[in-house]
């Protein structure tokens, strides 16, 4: 087996020193009834050409299309070549959680310059080393606005919020008796703010908002803080889109008292949703709150500049059953590509990259539009993403645009009643005209409807 | 090591006007300014304005300060750092992974679907449990699964059980866990020879009695909703009793969790569902080789019996074989099932971290069963090498045969006033990783050593080495300890005032 350093005089020398005849003495602690009496049933070792065949018929099933119009919380933004080049150097990908800081001060300057990116974006000004993915940063924040908030027991969730997200919540808040979880309605694309209003009594300890939503409008967090701040409840805003941030406000310059979601836009692949980059971020007040990894600047005994694991009696590993989560292992790397992705785009690629998104979403709906088969459903700004009712059979449609190799808009029927009929559309800097003329090329050959 | 000793934060650096990443060619008209005025965006404040080469070189002089696997042993314990293939890099990045859509339909990734059915019946005859999920995206994100599967299991009997046993030796993310879950945290304690006691045990410090297995099961009952065990313990030890704490669990309509972070000891070897475990969680960034990331991401498959599968979080894959006629080969075509009425739920916005998957798949390949259990066998080999070599030189607390790890301590060092953190900054500047130190806390002063199959004799003798001449050291010139490490880019941080008032970013001088 080629990840096996010894020769078979080494393992003898091993065992020898150790003092037994064979490998197998040394299972000595395990009762022999409880042990696997037979081999595991499963196929030899292979060598890397074969098990590089196999794993290449495994991709080749997957069905590859050369231009994709699907977004929903995974999004195709083009990623630059040094972020790949420079996170395959063993230096990054191979380390741990960098415990001992004299030999991990990489992976510490970097996390330090990523919180710091995170908290220019969302203009806030604490953030975390990472959470597991957008869902779960959103858990984390709520759970963390509940502790905050004492004795409030109800989390209000704008409808707007990726139903994933939303059942991802519900997962999580359900054990926690006496919480409750509690929807807000949609109007026009955004959150109702009436509903919002009649929901928001005394015991609401936080509500979060899609900024964009999921249906990709743009909600206005300063209009809603106004509402919920002298309710005295917590606004949490919840981003699938990371990249909007090039042409949004940050959230914490609108009165969001934290801002999470998924960052993986940031140097990442779809790859079938992961691994991606949960992050959250909140005010100075509550940096002993929150949860996860933090990295924070000190000098060391010679008074140099250096950067070390910190507050980390918030973490599990000392506080136990009292830590504010669970969370260990984090998306380090995932982190660390965003890092190098923003430093290569810097204020100028990121806001130009941004309008590039809008650009080509505005330019695709007007389009899709300019069918028959489509109609607006509302009039609120977007980003990248846009919500069309199709008037014909969105399957047959999907079908059409996958045999001309196109990956259409996602099919919102099941996700709402409101919904039927409804696709989500989503284009990136990646998008090009010529796509989008080739996929209204297709859909206008689709036989028109009754 | 390094070449440059010093590399300003990336912000300093920043020069209006430059720019790393030129835009693409815009094809259609500018976008049409839609928002209103207050939700544009203004201004950054730390965003850098840098070149390519700026950014390159940046990382580049960062990353020479890491130690990372290549570098040499790394014997972090309890998380087996072991060799990271770099094909599973390879296979990873094929565009026909990197470029499928979690919201694709089924028909469309067919090939993602097949490789995460595929893993999942590996597991399951690894485990020899019948069900499993790869959607947790860590080793906590699976334990609060695999709690989460036993509440719905208890809740769908009518039972609320609001009590977790968790052995004192456990990490520190199974109470967390449990706590996140809505439980409350019972400790176990230890006993003499580090497995669980079932007798109460009087701590010797505070003469405090503390409830053994048998006193809290007998006083608590059906309060237990379960109890989560890690297996080989923290101290590198097989539970022995594990079988019988199973049945007794069982007896009381509790059930069985086991953290499988340490299951490089297991696989091949013993499989947690031939002794009673009702629910388990793999890390396959430990086990499965799938790189650390300097922190993440790792993923923490859930195993478990057929009695906890209808709560698995949707969707599950299900896979149709299409009959044929006699002489030809059966065609398989997988779906994604999210008809799951009695579901915990989703614990992912997607399916978990999904490139971390397909290394480990690749990891399984080339091993095969047999590769597997040979490196089971190697990893076990290894950490009694350095047991035996290290015994006397430094102190073993318990002395019961151990697996794939070994826990020594500083008693013998302390009585010079050298601590576990001076051997470990000792051994930075011997060229090694130190192990994982002051866990598990049973242990004071722990030592905690896993070298992992991958070890050569050769580096395992020049770790032990070190290790002896650091014990010399520190009998005989305990201060040298004292001020290590001086050959890394820093020396000792000073953790207290990071603490006090914690400088979390850079801002604008
Ligand atoms: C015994 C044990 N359990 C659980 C965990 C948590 O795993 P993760 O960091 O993947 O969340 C660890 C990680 O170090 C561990 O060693």
């Amino acid at each position: 087996m080629r990840y096996l350093p010894s020769a078979p005089s080494e393992d003898r020398a091993l065992l020898d020193a150790i003092g037994v005849g064979r490998a197998e003495d040394l299972l000595k602690g395990i009762p022999p009834e409880l042990r696997l009496n037979r081999e595991l049933e499963l196929p030899p070792q292979a060598s890397e050409l074969d098990v590089l065949r196999t794993m290449t018929a495994f991709a080749a099933q997957n069905r590859r299309f050369t231009a994709r119009f699907l977004g929903a919380g995974a999004y195709d933004h083009f990623v630059p070549t040094a972020v790949d080049m420079i996170t395959s150097r063993e230096e990054w990908f191979t380390a741990y959680t960098p415990y001992q800081p004299e030999v991990a001060q990489g992976t510490l300057q970097a996390i330090f310059e990523y919180q710091t990116l995170i908290c220019d974006l969302t203009g806030l000004e604490v953030t975390n080393a990472s959470m597991y993915d957008g869902a779960t940063a959103t858990v984390e924040a709520a759970l963390m606005a509940v502790r905050q908030a004492k004795k409030k027991n109800t989390i209000l969730i704008s409808q707007g919020l990726h139903p994933h997200y939303q059942e991802v919540l519900c997962t999580n808040i359900t054990p926690h008796e006496g919480l409750k979880l509690v929807q807000v309605a949609l109007k026009d694309g955004v959150t109702d703010l009436e509903d919002l209003k009649a929901k928001l009594g005394p015991d609401v300890a936080c509500v979060m908002v899609g900024y964009p939503n999921f249906l990709g409008c743009v909600e206005d967090l300063k209009a809603i803080s106004e509402i919920v701040k002298p309710a005295g409840a917590l606004l949490v805003s919840v981003t699938q889109e990371a990249m909007a941030f090039g042409w949004l406000e940050g959230p914490g310059k609108l009165g969001v008292d934290m801002a999470c979601g998924e960052a993986m836009s940031f140097g990442n692949y779809v790859n079938f949703g992961g691994p991606f980059l949960g992050f959250l971020a909140v005010k100075d007040a509550y940096k002993r709150e929150i949860p996860g990894r933090l990295i924070g600047q000190t000098k060391d005994l010679d008074g140099q500049t250096g950067y070390v694991l910190t507050l980390a009696s918030r973490e599990q590993h000392i506080r136990r059953d009292k830590a504010t989560s669970n969370i260990c292992s984090n998306q380090a790397l995932v982190a660390l590509r965003a890092n190098i992705y923003l430093q290569l785009a810097g204020p100028e690629g990121l806001k130009g990259i941004a309008e590039q998104n809008a650009a080509k979403a505005q330019y695709l709906r007007q389009r899709l539009l300019a069918l028959p088969t489509f109609e607006a459903v509302n009039t609120q700004p977007f980003f990248n993403e846009f919500v069309l009712r199709y008037k014909g059979d969105v399957k047959a449609m999907q079908k059409a645009c996958a045999d001309e190799d196109i990956l259409a808009g996602l099919d919102l029927s099941s996700y709402a009643t409101a919904l039927q009929g409804c696709t989500l559309w989503c284009a990136t800097e990646t998008t090009t005209r010529e796509q989008i003329e080739h996929l209204v090329e297709v859909l206008a050959r689709i036989p028109s409807l009754a | 090591m390094a070449l440059r000793t010093r590399e300003s934060l990336i912000f300093e650096s920043s020069v209006p006007g430059k720019i790393g990443m030129d835009l693409p060619h815009l094809d259609v008209p500018a976008a049409k300014d839609t928002r209103p005025a207050h939700l544009k965006r203004n201004a950054f404040e730390a965003l850098p304005s840098v070149s390519e080469v700026d950014v390159i070189r940046h990382f580049t002089r960062l990353s020479k300060w890491n130690f990372g696997l290549d570098d040499g042993m790394y014997p972090l314990g309890s998380c087996t750092m072991k060799h990271n293939p770099r094909i599973n890099e390879k296979t990873a990045a094929l565009p026909g992974f990197t470029e499928s859509h979690p919201m694709a339909q089924d028909i469309h990734v067919q090939g993602n679907l097949a490789l995460m059915f595929t893993l999942q019946e590996w597991l399951k005859e690894m485990t020899g449990l019948p069900a499993v999920t790869l959607h947790p995206s860590a080793g906590a994100a699976g334990e609060l699964t695999g709690v989460m599967l036993m509440r719905a299991y208890h809740l769908s009997k009518g039972a609320h059980r609001r009590v977790i046993l968790i052995p004192d030796s456990g990490h520190g993310t199974n109470p967390a866990t449990a706590a996140m879950a809505g439980y409350d945290v019972v400790e176990l304690p230890s006993r003499e020879d580090g497995t669980i006691s079932f007798e109460d045990v009087t701590d010797p410090s505070t003469g405090k009695i503390r409830k053994g297995f048998a006193t809290l099961v007998a006083e608590l009952g059906n309060e237990i909703a379960g109890a989560m065990i890690t297996n080989p313990n923290t101290l590198g030890i097989f539970e022995y009793r594990i079988k019988e704490i199973a049945d007794i669990l069982h007896g009381i309509g509790a059930l069985l969790y086991m953290d499988g972070a340490n299951m490089n000891a297991l696989v091949g070897t013993a499989r947690p569902g031939d002794f009673g475990v009702d629910v388990m969680h793999l890390n396959l960034h430990k086990t499965f080789s799938t790189p650390h990331g300097g922190g993440g991401p790792g993923s923490g498959p859930v195993a478990c019996i057929a009695a906890l599968e209808p709560f698995l979080p949707r969707p599950v894959i299900v896979r149709e074989t299409t009959k044929v006629g006699e002489g030809e080969v059966a065609t398989h075509s997988y779906r994604l099932d999210w008809d799951r009425p009695e579901s915990m739920g989703k614990v992912h916005a997607f399916f978990g971290n999904f490139g971390i998957v397909v290394r480990a798949m690749t990891y399984c390949l080339s091993h095969g069963g047999d590769g597997l259990k040979a490196a089971t066998l190697r990893a076990i080999v290894n950490a009694n090498y350095i047991r035996k070599q290290l015994t006397g030189v430094f102190h073993l607390e318990y002395d019961t045969p151990t697996l794939h790890e070994i826990v020594f301590d500083d008693s013998i060092q302390t009585k010079k006033g050298v601590s576990t953190l001076d051997i470990a900054k000792r051994l930075l500047e011997y060229g090694f990783h130190p192990p994982t130190i002051y866990f598990p806390l049973i242990v004071h002063g722990a030592l905690m050593i896993e070298p992992t199959e991958s070890e050569s004799k050769e580096e395992m003798d020049a770790f032990v080495d070190a290790m002896k001449k650091i014990a010399k050291e520190a009998d005989e010139n305990p201060d040298l300890l004292h001020q290590a490490p001086t050959t890394t880019v820093v020396r000792r941080l000073d953790e207290t005032t990071a603490a006090r008032k914690p400088i979390l970013r850079w801002t604008k001088a």
